[in-house]
């Protein structure tokens, strides 16, 4: 399994793991009586929140990842070699990390599918509004709709990186 | 209709003949991953132009050595 395949699991991961935990928190939080549907406010903040906790979380994994990742080449290096060199594990790293052609060819055509999603999210959201569901609902229904889009968007990508991808 | 058309590749051939050189010694002059040079020479990529240019440029022949293309019939 390739590096580009690694991370992408490792952002889809996170990325269920976020949506999971605010689906937990906030089910918890209507059980015990705290929130209410109809109040904007408490929804809007915990959205807001919990993009952020997903941007730092993303940011730390990766970094948690690189490390590992790191780690793991040494110890194969070190196993194989019977010693190993920084700079070497550094230029395997960096060489992996190339984004060419092939990778943006990939990334255009999940980022189409995953705006598909989102944009199908947009007009269930709306629709949810014509009938008469709660605005709460509506913001759900978005903040899900982009949480879903994302992670379709890294299944894509391994799809892709898996069968490969043609031009046009 | 315009046919379609496949394109095939002889770069593990080119490899071999290059004192078996590997795919990240290859990747590495194309200036791609080993990713896309296993992608390529697996049939499952067709490369840009350029980049078809540079891999042919790694072993020092012309683009058609390294690169052909079959009409496929429906």
């Amino acid at each position: 399994m390739s590096y580009k395949e690694k991370k992408t699991i490792v952002s889809l991961v996170t990325g269920l793991l976020i949506l999971a935990t605010y689906c937990i928190y906030t089910l918890n939080k209507i059980q015990l009586g705290t929130a209410a549907l109809d109040d904007l406010k408490f929804w809007a903040t915990t959205i807001l929140i919990f993009i952020g906790i997903g941007v730092v979380a993303l940011i730390i994994i990766l970094i948690v990842f690189h490390i590992l990742l790191s780690v793991t080449i040494a110890v194969k290096e070190e196993i194989q070699n019977g010693e190993y060199d920084d700079k070497k594990i550094a230029k395997t790293l960096e060489l992996d990390m190339v984004e060419d052609e092939m990778d943006k060819l990939i990334g255009l055509k999940a980022m189409r599918i995953s705006l598909a999603v989102v944009g199908i999210g947009f007009i269930a959201a709306l629709v949810s509004l014509v009938l008469n569901y709660s605005p709460a609902v509506m913001l759900n229904i978005l903040f899900f709709s982009f949480g879903i889009g994302s992670m379709i968007e890294g299944f894509t990508q391994l799809y892709f990186y898996r069968r490969g991808v043609r031009n046009g | 209709m315009a046919k379609k058309i496949q394109i095939t590749n002889n770069i593990r051939k080119f490899r071999f003949f290059a004192n078996e050189m590997t795919q990240q010694q290859l990747a590495e002059k194309a200036g791609v991953s080993r990713q896309t040079i296993m992608a390529i020479e697996a049939g499952k990529y067709s490369p840009s132009l350029e980049l078809a240019f540079r891999i042919a440029d790694a072993f020092g022949v012309k683009i058609g050595e390294v690169f052909d293309y079959q009409v496929k019939e429906d």
